[in-house]
């Protein structure tokens, strides 16, 4: 379904992500890993349609999703890292807004929105400015805006950003359940437990290029590690985490 | 069947509501008014109502001023037996041009951060299933279609009030009409020129300059283009008598000239040079116009759609140059850790927030129109001088923008800057034991001392002598202390941390009270200086009353501490009511 070919991007010829190669198939939860400054948003952004690529190109069905963008995007529902909401709309307003712009028939937009608001436990403040949204309403507000359109492929940064315990878990079993209907999704994130709990496929990035790209089985056996942690530690991290540990300690004592 | 007709306009309305395209304009216009910052609970809470009503409020005001001079009765009482109404409306008409066009420039410069789509924009539509053309069609609509609405509302009641006024000497309709037609065209398409005048100047910045240095550029550029826009305003009674001297005048550069020689053009009595300004009027305009969608369509390519690929953060504005200041003022002025942390909080937020700078911008300009108005007047009128010693309305300048400056302070003082922030303040501060009011003192005072002494002082010493000049600074220094003290009673708050009081419930009073505390403070006070300089009695007295009220501001600060003296964080409207709840304890 998605492919993601020699991806490249430089800025001021400084790569941020170069030769990026996977592909998501109908039915996989792809789980992006790495740490900060590893490529992870920048590849996200190529694989919206965001950002077009210095290099390489991300197919969708076998066609250039910038050949077709609007085609592409009416298919993908995404949950951006950042909750970046209009604050003087209304929960209500800002997801009628986006269904209307995804061309949503008006009957079933506001029956899905409805009913959708009740689910995600925010039909009570439905009427209330975003403004007075805490970060969870407005994280599940953009999981909302891009679940409503039922799309066949998702990609989510980071959707646990602010979400209660509750709410996290329905979240996860959600994933899951997408999966299981078909659905591809493209899951970026950095808690490590949760990717492990919710992605059959995982894509490890470091310094703008991959590390490794398979199973979470295959990765684990191929490195002999038993967690994510420990392989993700071992693939990805070069500093020696106790130590920085007792260097702060040390810090924090120093008169 | 009226109702039926109705009800199908409707559904065709509600139909059309709902297109994509019909609904991106609409977003777009509804944040021009709401604003692009981050956190609406930030912004004042003016409704849409209030706005425009406001807006339409100066032409309106002024149009039933000059009443007066219009008035059959009066002219007859005057002797004007052969009055011109069109050949007085002269003035009257450029006034109105340039009100118009000063109204809404400044409007343009407030909302200038939204008229063109931002980063949220692009997070929440672009991902979306639609164009980038639509977007792009849909924003330049929205702009479109606020300028007509905005030139149609800052001139709605000046378009009926002068022409009628203009008229009211004559009882015909038939000038009425005339004068309404071509006032109103002449009025609104000079708002539409000064619009999108404005709107060239940002889209050519956001073309040029990179978005870092636009960021940074962009405060002292809305601070210029309002300085200017000011300027015009307070020459506006100066410039119609020089148009006698047309062609050879400078004032034939001036955009309103341009819009009053179209005005005259249309009514057939425009000059040869008027007339050819009138053209250059309708030129210009279209200039202007095919100049703000060239400037937009390529700002919105050069800026917009590469949004994702550049950096959202700003770099913080480098002021290494003057870090010396703080130790220095550490060590001299800022006795406590608390009031070291504020001021260096308070000058920092009113150096890089757009919104304080802009607040504080206005009043000092409103501070220079009216400086200019006193320093026009004293030119004009009496002299600069009588005998060796300056004019009250030269005395009175340094009050006046003392008066703006320290107003405009205690006002910004209360908009808050990203409330979800002062968490810090809740958590490190000490609720009881706070020093707000000498904190906002030692702020306040910074505005004004300083050029008090660098400027009033030798400017006023070297014209006059040093006796006047160092009286001058004295009285200056001492008054902006005793309103500093007067609009700091209760004040409990570090400066933009507290939530907006409830302005709207108060407005009418403190309006008075500005009105009311200019009189005292600059009319009074000058003419009582000016009549003090001349009599070392008088002017004895005036120290020892302003050192008196000095005193007696101090006592109260200190008589009301710990009378309700806990920071505060949230400001709470007045219930309109309260339960007694007398049956309590029975």
């Amino acid at each position: 379904m998605l492919e993601a070919r020699e991806l490249t991007k430089s800025y001021a010829s400084v790569p941020a992500v170069q030769d990026v190669n996977f592909s998501l198939a109908p039915g996989q939860v792809l789980g992006c890993l790495g740490p900060n400054g590893s490529g992870k948003s920048t590849t996200v952004k190529m694989l919206t349609g965001l950002l077009e690529p210095t290099r390489g190109k991300v197919l969708f069905n076998g066609e250039d999703i910038h050949k077709d963008l609007v085609g592409f995007r009416k298919c993908l529902g995404y949950v951006p890292e950042e909750p970046n909401l209009y604050p003087y709309l209304s929960g209500r307003e800002y997801l009628e807004l986006v269904g209307t712009l995804r061309g949503m028939p008006r009957s079933s937009l506001e029956r899905k929105i409805d009913a959708l608001l009740d689910l995600f436990s925010l039909h009570a403040h439905r009427h209330a400015s975003i403004a007075s949204y805490s970060k969870g309403m407005r994280q599940r507000i953009l999981l909302i805006a891009a679940l409503m359109d039922d799309p066949k492929l998702l990609v989510f940064d980071e959707p646990l950003s602010g979400l209660d315990v509750t709410t996290a878990l329905v979240l996860k079993n959600l994933i899951k359940a997408l999966g299981q209907q078909g659905k591809a999704v493209f899951y970026c994130s950095h808690v490590l437990e949760v990717v492990e709990q919710v992605c059959s496929h995982l894509l490890i990035l470091r310094k703008g290029a991959v590390l490794a790209c398979d199973t979470a089985e295959a990765i684990h056996s191929g490195i002999e590690q038993s967690s994510l942690e420990t392989t993700f530690m071992h693939l990805v991290e070069e500093v020696d985490a106790d130590k920085i540990t007792r260097d702060i300690i040390s810090a924090m004592e120093a008169a | 069947m009226t109702s039926a007709l109705l009800h199908t306009a409707r559904r065709k309305w509600d139909a059309h509501s709902q297109r994509p395209f019909t609904r991106l304009v609409r977003l777009f216009v509804g944040r021009v008014f709401h604003g692009s910052g981050e956190s609406a609970e930030g912004e004042l809470d003016l409704s849409l109502g209030l706005v425009l009503s406001l807006l339409a409020l100066p032409g309106g005001f002024y149009s039933i001023l000059l009443l007066d001079k219009y008035s059959t009765l009066l002219q007859w009482m005057r002797g004007q037996h052969d009055f011109d109404p069109l050949a007085a409306a002269l003035p009257d008409e450029y006034f109105f041009i340039v009100l118009s066009m000063t109204v809404t420039g400044v409007v343009a410069v407030w909302r200038w951060d939204s008229i063109f789509p931002d980063r949220r924009d692009y997070a929440n539509l672009v991902p979306l299933p639609i164009p980038m053309r639509a977007i792009f069609l849909a924003n330049l609509a929205a702009i479109l279609f606020l300028t007509l609405v905005l030139a149609l509302d800052v001139n709605a009641a000046s378009s009926v009030l002068f022409p009628f006024v203009v008229s009211a000497s004559q009882n015909t309709f038939t000038l009425f009409a005339q004068v309404l037609w071509v006032h109103a065209f002449v009025v609104m398409l000079a708002s539409i020129f000064s619009f999108f005048a404005v709107f060239v100047t940002v889209g050519l910045l956001m073309v040029t300059l990179p978005y870092a240095a636009f960021r940074r550029l962009s405060l002292y550029l809305r601070g210029t283009i309002i300085a200017c826009l000011a300027a015009l305003l307070a020459t506006s009674f100066a410039v119609p008598s020089m148009l006698r001297q047309l062609p050879g005048t400078s004032a034939r550069f001036l955009p309103p000239v341009w819009f009053l020689g179209l005005c005259q053009l249309i009514r057939g009595r425009a000059s040869p040079p008027l007339a050819s300004l009138g053209h250059v009027a309708l030129i210009g305009s279209a200039a202007v116009l095919v100049a703000a969608v060239v400037t937009y369509a390529l700002s919105y390519r050069r800026c917009f759609v590469r949004i994702p690929e550049t950096t959202e953060t700003i770099p913080a504005y480098g002021r290494a140059n003057l870090l010396w200041i703080f130790p220095v003022l550490d060590r001299t002025m800022l006795t406590s850790p608390f009031q070291r942390a504020g001021y260096r909080f308070v000058m920092k937020t009113l150096l890089r927030s757009e919104r304080h700078g802009l607040v504080l911008g206005g009043f000092f300009g409103l501070g220079i129109v009216m400086a200019s108005q006193f320093l026009f007047a004293s030119f004009n009128g009496t002299q600069i001088e009588a005998g060796n010693l300056p004019s009250a309305e030269v005395v009175a300048i340094p009050l006046i923008l003392s008066y703006c400056i320290i107003f405009g302070m205690r006002f910004v003082f209360d908009i808050p800057t990203e409330m979800r922030a002062n968490w810090v303040f809740r958590l490190s501060l000490d609720k009881t034991r706070h020093e707000c009011i000498p904190l906002a003192r030692k702020l306040i005072l910074t505005f004004v001392f300083p050029w008090v002494v660098a400027i009033v002082l030798p400017l006023y010493g070297y014209r006059w002598g040093w006796r006047v000049g160092i009286l001058h600074a004295v009285v200056v220094t001492l008054w902006s202390l005793c309103l500093a003290d007067l609009l700091l009673l209760r004040f409990r708050k570090v400066p933009f941390t507290c939530s907006y009081p409830p302005f709207r419930d108060s407005a009418v009073v403190l309006a008075l009270f500005c009105v009311l505390g200019f009189f005292v403070f600059v009319v009074l006070t000058s003419k009582l200086e000016r009549w003090g300089l001349s009599n070392p009695i008088v002017m004895t007295s005036l120290l020892v009353i302003m050192f008196s009220s000095w005193y007696g501001l101090s006592r109260i600060h200190q008589g009301i501490e710990g009378i309700d003296n806990e920071l505060i964080f949230e400001e709470s409207s007045p219930a309109s009511f309260e339960l007694l709840d007398l049956g309590r304890g029975t």
